[in-house]
């Protein structure tokens, strides 16, 4: 097979076809180019060591490690495991050749015996002859074993140099399966910087990361199954290489229009490849909705949505991203965003600021004037990675009197104001090198590297070692509230002094003085953001001492680390300069997708890398050409957030329907259809207080978006966490994981919504819609019914009543002259009863009809308090559906709610239950 | 298409086709990977003995001198003011004020001299509410949770309850197994209710029906998609769920305590503990499969024994001893395993923080006790040294109670998770069941 094209098809008749016109966005060519260079691949070893007799020396890199991975005998429930199994281990996934080597080669552990080659444990075992609790391995003089027992025979070397490979070549390229139960054999060629190239397709590890489309076994001998698309991932050596795999759903499409934007360009490419018709746009009202709560978090009004629907101009979608852009809620929302992956934690911080449960309103806060004035992204970046905790030629106490200040309610801004952002690197869970190793990389990459901790990372090309030393780099910050620059102590101890006076105060005492006495306005001392370089500063000393006395400087010892996958950093200086420098570079491979793709993820529910913090060489991008457009374009932009939003909310991809067609009904990863999700936890809980709040109490919240929750109106605090937004799924910013937020629904979010206290007073609140609304249809309020209170007043009302009723009738059997007599007496109780009766809100006949007639006041009359209604019960209806659901009913449902309004109890009772069932409906939770 | 891995590569799926991993054409069989083999089993273990269970927390560690493991003839400086007394049977001696827990010592195994090293509330109490010792990387589960995943109950009823909260929470598992926490605990002889469950509000039965039957007429925009979307269907099914929990009886009448006889109710102690054990009762009857009940006030640093005396004891004698006689009086106790435990014990050497002396933190050395099920009820399991400063012999850790609790429960303890990042964690890390409490 010719290997200069890079797709496969494998049509249903099973046999393999080359397809001529190549539909892929991958720079083939240059690959092919090189490859007419390279060496002639040599055999494999089935071939070569086919027979026992060969001369050849088999390699221990190359061939005895990744052997030993594909006979499992590395894996972690065999001797890959941490304990080792039957007094023998090997490092996981063998990528420590020196360390396998030596356990191999360790006598007491008898694996290998060049004396006695067969009693070599790593022969007799796999072969079972003696007693293996792994099974059989390989046969007698099979070539596995012919290997083996040529390298033990040849002296079991290894010379500790580790060779580096090139790239691992897989073919084909991408495969693409007209069928099912089709099958293809990949083929594997490894190239080393020595030029010799190898075919070690039985030396490989494969596996799919989908086994329902293309199952793949050990050997690299793939099957197609269901329709759709998946990678599966060859693994050699350090490489991981994902191979693409694709069984369409319908026939490729030609489509004869061409999108205008080149994201929809990306997608449509895929799509029609896949056979995958996209659906059709999405109507206005989705439209505002949906962009609404996405980009703002906050739900539309019901006359924003009359107006939008009501706008003619060609061009209101791009206006209302515009707008959205500029509210306030854009940069409250996306500050909580931004918050949740750089760890804005109260738990976490607790202790970092002398003042309580402060610290993640200040980060909050800080975030959200950047992302409001749009800071370039790497921008804000470099203010977190780079922080320290003075501004330039701000003197400590200064410092402190300013950070006090504005850690009072209200002064925030005062924070925010302020260049860095030190608390980052104050978290509890950010202070061991390790663990600001895993969280750097989580928050800034979007990549995962705990597992290199302890192993080679099994999906991607980190080692153990690429892991220590990057962790290295983050040894010598240190940031606490006790942490202190040394030419801060003085004035630092007389800020102390002036709080605890005579009194010798520690630990928790101590910070309970400090913290009174910020209360108390006093000028509380913080801690500072150190960078040791002592190691540095001595050299420095040495070699200054080493030329006044005009010798040779001496050699310094300057500890190092060294960026993930890139250049060593000496640590006599601050590091994150450079690391910064790094991060906003363009050859970044990381930095700018992972951005990019997390806040692609806001909008489709899904990345376009997903997990969005797991970018690993075996967890391909579903569209790379799109990542990479995306990624590039917003560099281009000077990492322009606005405009990354602006790009991904104005694309057709992005404004699709949620109906699906047949060919696009299952698919969930190519973004050719709008994926229903549910609210994020913050959006549920303003949505809900925002949709039964009366005109004036939401637009008032909606003004100043700081009580949202969506602003972090309701952080979670240490030990304390809104009820709502606990079983919503707020995040809870701690484990460096993207899946600290959830947004999946659970049965307490149910009963919430459906019958919480919360809900049954928001419907029935005085500053609720539904007071509003029968207020505008001249009927009683909720509140009117079943108040106690109300029920109390209306029995005394009744009693009072029936005593003057009482009262008169005595009165009139007086005689004359008596009457005369307590008359004026019988005029000040009637006085007193009209006050009483009219604060009640009930009238009172008057004296002279009483006395005509006193038994014709049989029963209390209230006060017309109700105004004549000023709306009909469709229109009531028709803006129920707006400012919930942010569309029109149809007239079924108008129908409906009429008639359900009109058999209710009471017209208030009515309203409270259509609310209550549209809030309940799976259209308000989730987006469309 | 779902993406999720193993740190080790593999991916769950694959573990769970045990006989996937390895050779199999290379024509050499498959191997014997003892461990997916056990987890896929795992799977199959559903023979469980109890079948719901109450656990008892008792934070703030209770000092097992004073309790189950008294040392009457130990040195004045650690002994304490507390006499043992005899129990039921014979032999085994607690405290003289748990009389009513000595009348049914045949009841309930002690576990002493139960030993682990974390000093600190936070930690101790992680460690003894999931039985793994805690590791900064991630949560382990909930014995309640745990419960709620393994062991689902049934629509109208919550699957796990906390009384009043539970110190624990739901670990990587997830929110979905969290606990429904009442946040308040039952008073004696009034009517009780939780937070959601109940209908408040002055709304009816007949309104939340009518309140349905309208969202039902309205609810179907997504009609058509329902069926190929898990989120939507997900949402109609915790719907349905919350409407039959709101409107049926069965989940408000369990949480409604003054349903219970008073001459029932009594023997649980008129205190908030002894009515909280006695809501844990009809819940865990009425369906519920696991209920957490808390009782603090533990962390005697001072005044030790008046605390105790007056207190904690005559709280926790009448709630454990009414919870325990009423369980089996209902014919309960052969299918219900009950746990307490403390995060750890108490210093056998008397501090002098105040005027009668406390004891402060102790893990080495502290009791735990198992009750209903398979648990054979009247034994003393381990034992502490003479002065109650550490285990005598070898040492029983919260790995080893952990795994016979959920041993009791059917739950295999060396069941494999996914972490929410893909890691795969053992139930209990490193427990062995304890064979001498089933015996």
């Amino acid at each position: 097979m010719t290997q200069a094209f890079c797709v496969t098809v494998v049509l249903s008749c099973g046999c393999l076809a080359i397809s001529l016109q190549s539909a892929m966005a991958e720079p083939a060519n240059a690959r092919v180019t090189k490859q007419t260079q390279d060496a002639q691949p040599i055999a494999p070893l089935s071939q070569r060591y086919a027979k026992a007799e060969t001369s050849e020396t088999p390699d221990f890199q190359k061939h005895v490690v990744p052997l030993l991975g594909r006979l499992g005998c590395n894996g972690r429930a065999c001797h890959g495991s941490f304990q080792g199994r039957g007094g023998f281990q090997l490092s996981l996934f063998g990528y420590d050749f020196q360390g396998d080597h030596k356990a191999l080669l360790d006598e007491a552990a008898g694996r290998v015996d060049t004396d006695d080659i067969d009693e070599s444990l790593m022969l007799a075992k796999p072969l079972d002859a003696d007693i293996h609790e792994g099974g059989k391995r390989f046969d007698k003089n099979s070539w596995q074993h012919n290997v083996l027992r040529q390298w033990i025979e040849s002296g079991a070397k290894f010379d500790d140099e580790v060779q580096s490979l090139v790239r691992l070549e897989v073919t084909p390229k991408e495969i693409l399966f007209l069928g099912e139960e089709k099958e293809v054999q990949l083929k594997v060629i490894a190239h080393w910087d020595d030029g010799t190239a190898e075919n070690v397709t039985e030396l490989c590890r494969f596996s799919s990361n989908d086994d329902s489309i293309a199952e793949i076994d050990d050997v690299g001998f793939i099957k197609s199954g269901e329709r759709g698309d998946t990678h599966v991932v060859v693994y050699y050596d350090s490489a991981v290489e994902p191979i693409p795999v694709m069984r369409p759903i319908g026939a490729e499409l030609q489509n004869s229009t061409k999108p205008n934007q080149v994201i929809d360009q990306l997608v449509q490419a895929k799509l029609d490849k896949l056979g995958i018709v996209p659906s059709g746009q999405c109507t206005d009202a989705e439209f505002i909705r949906r962009a609404s709560l996405d980009v703002t978090g906050v739900l539309p009004t019901a006359n924003q949505v009359r107006e939008f629907l009501a706008d003619n101009a060609p061009d209101k979608r791009e206006q209302l991203v515009e707008q959205l852009l500029d509210s306030p809620g854009y940069a409250a929302w996306w500050a909580t965003r931004f918050s949740d992956w750089t760890g804005n934690s109260e738990e976490q911080l607790n202790n970092v600021l002398p003042i309580r449960n402060v610290a993640s309103r200040l980060w909050h806060e800080w975030l959200r004037k950047r992302i409001n004035e749009n800071v370039a992204y790497d921008d804000i970046v470099e203010g977190i990675v780079t922080a320290g905790t003075r501004e330039p030629g701000e003197s400590y106490t200064d410092f402190c009197k300013t950070m006090t200040k504005a850690c009072e309610p209200g002064n925030e801004s005062l924070f925010a104001e302020r260049e860095g952002l030190p608390m980052f690197w104050g978290r509890r869970n950010f202070q061991k090198p390790e663990d600001r190793a895993i969280g750097f990389a989580y928050t800034f990459l979007g990549v995962r590297v705990e597992c290199a901790q302890c192993h080679k990372h099994p999906f991607d090309q980190w080692s153990k070692d690429d892991f220590e030393q990057f962790a290295k780099l983050f040894s010598s910050i240190r940031m606490n509230q006790k942490s202190i620059l040394n030419e801060s102590r003085k004035e630092r101890d007389k800020l102390q002094a002036a709080i605890v006076g005579e009194r010798t105060l520690k630990g928790g005492e101590l910070r309970k003085a400090i913290y009174k006495a910020a209360q108390e306005g006093k000028t509380v001392p913080f801690g500072e953001l150190t960078v040791n370089t002592s190691a540095g500063d001595r050299a420095r000393k040495a070699a200054a001492m080493a030329k006044k006395k005009g010798r040779k400087p001496p050699k310094a010892v300057i500890p190092q680390g060294k960026i993930l996958g890139d250049s060593v950093v000496k640590l006599d200086t601050d590091p994150r300069g450079e690391l910064m420098e790094w991060l906003r570079s363009e050859n970044n491979p990381y930095f700018a997708k992972a951005v990019v793709n997390r806040v692609w993820s806001n909008y489709f529910g899904i990345g376009i890398v997903d997990p969005t913090d797991d970018m690993n060489l075996a967890n391909p991008p579903s569209n790379a050409p799109l990542l990479d457009h995306i990624a590039t374009e917003f560099v281009n932009h000077d990492f322009d957030l606005k405009w990354l939003h602006r790009k991904i909310v104005n694309s057709e991809t992005y404004q699709r329907s949620a109906a699906t067609n047949e060919t696009n009904v299952m698919d969930r990863v190519n973004f050719s259809r709008h994926m229903p999700r549910r609210l994020p936890a913050e959006v549920v809980y303003d949505s809900v207080v925002l949709a039964t709040g009366s005109d004036e109490h939401a637009n008032k919240i909606r003004g100043e978006v700081d009580s949202m929750a969506i602003a972090e109106g309701k952080p979670r605090q240490r030990n304390k966490q809104d009820f709502a937004l606990e079983v919503f799924g707020q995040s809870i910013r701690e484990s460096n994981c993207d899946c600290d937020r959830s947004n999946s629904p659970s049965l307490l979010q149910s009963i919430y919504l459906r019958n919480d206290l919360d809900m049954h007073k928001r419907l029935s609140d005085k500053d609720g819609w539904v007071t509003q609304a029968c207020e505008a249809l001249g009927v009683d309020g909720p509140s009117a019914k079943g108040n106690p209170k109300a029920k109390l007043n209306l029995r005394r009302a009744e009693e009072r009543r029936a005593q003057f009723v009482k009262r008169v009738i005595k009165f009139q059997k007086l005689t004359d002259q008596r009457q005369k007599k307590s008359k004026p007496q019988l005029q000040k109780e009637y006085k007193k009863l009209v006050q009483q009766m009219n604060q009640n809100g009930y009238l009172v006949p008057s004296m002279s009809k009483l006395l005509a007639r006193p038994q014709s006041w049989a029963s209390l009359k209230p006060k017309q308090k109700t105004k004549p209604a000023t709306v009909t019960m469709a229109s009531l209806v028709e803006e129920a559906y707006l400012r919930t659901l942010s569309r029109f009913p149809d007239e079924e449902e108008t129908e409906i709610s009429i008639t359900f309004i009109e058999e209710s109890e009471s017209p208030a009772s009515g309203v409270q239950s259509l609310v209550w069932a549209l809030v309940n409906t799976k259209e308000f939770i989730i987006t469309h | 298409m779902k993406y999720h891995r193993t740190c080790d590569g593999m991916k769950r799926r694959d573990m769970l086709k045990a006989g996937t991993v390895g050779l199999g054409s290379l024509g050499l069989g498959s191997l014997t990977l003892g461990d997916y083999m056990q987890m896929s089993q795992a799977g199959q273990l559903s023979t469980g003995r109890a079948q719901r269970a109450i656990f008892i927390e008792l934070p703030g560690g209770p000092s097992h001198m004073d309790t189950f493991d008294l040392k009457p003839d130990s040195p004045d400086k650690v002994r304490g003011a507390f006499n043992p007394i005899a129990t039921n049977v014979p032999g085994i001696q607690i405290s003289e004020h748990l009389p009513k827990l000595a009348s049914c010592m045949d009841k309930f195994a002690i576990l002493r001299g139960v030993s682990h090293t974390l000093a600190a509330h936070r930690l101790g109490r992680e460690y003894v509410n999931s039985g793994s010792k805690p590791i900064p990387a991630l949560e382990y589960p909930s014995y309640g949770a745990v419960m709620s995943k393994e062991r689902p109950g049934e629509p109208d009823v919550p699957t796990n309850v906390a009384v009043p909260r539970s110190g624990h929470g739901p670990g990587f598992l997830g929110i979905r197994y969290a606990p429904l926490e009442t946040n308040s605990t039952p008073k004696f002889g009034s009517p009780y209710s939780v937070r959601g469950i109940s209908l408040a509000g002055g709304i009816g039965v007949e309104e939340v029906k009518r309140r349905q039957g309208l969202l039902k007429k309205l609810d179907r925009r997504f009609a058509d998609l329902e069926k190929n979307d898990q989120l939507l269907d997900g949402l109609d099914q915790f719907g349905e769920q919350a409407y039959s929990m709101i409107t049926s009886p069965r989940a408000r009448e369990a949480f409604d305590i003054s349903k219970e006889p008073d001459n029932f109710a009594k023997q649980f102690g008129k205190e908030s503990f002894g009515q909280s054990c006695l809501l844990a009762l009809r819940l865990v009857e009425s369906g519920v499969r696991m209920v957490t009940v808390q009782l603090g006030g533990w962390d005697t640093h001072q005044d030790n024994f008046t605390k105790l005396k007056t207190n904690n004891l005559p709280k926790l004698d009448a709630g454990l001893s009414g919870l325990l006689n009423g369980l089996e009086q209902r014919g309960l106790l052969e299918s219900t395993a009950v746990f307490v435990t403390g995060e750890f014990g108490r210093t056998p050497k008397i501090n002098k923080r105040s005027a009668e002396g406390g004891r402060d933190h102790y893990p080495r050395c502290m009791f735990m006790l198992m009750a209903g099920g398979a648990v054979q009820g009247g034994q003393v399991i381990g034992e502490s040294d003479d002065t109650a400063s550490g285990p005598r012999h070898e040492a029983i850790t919260p790995d080893d109670v952990a795994a016979s609790f959920y041993y009791n429960l059917g739950i295999d303890p060396t069941l494999e998770y996914d972490t929410n990042t893909g890691r795969p964690i053992t139930l209990v890390r490193d427990g062995t069941v304890i064979q001498q409490l089933f015996s």
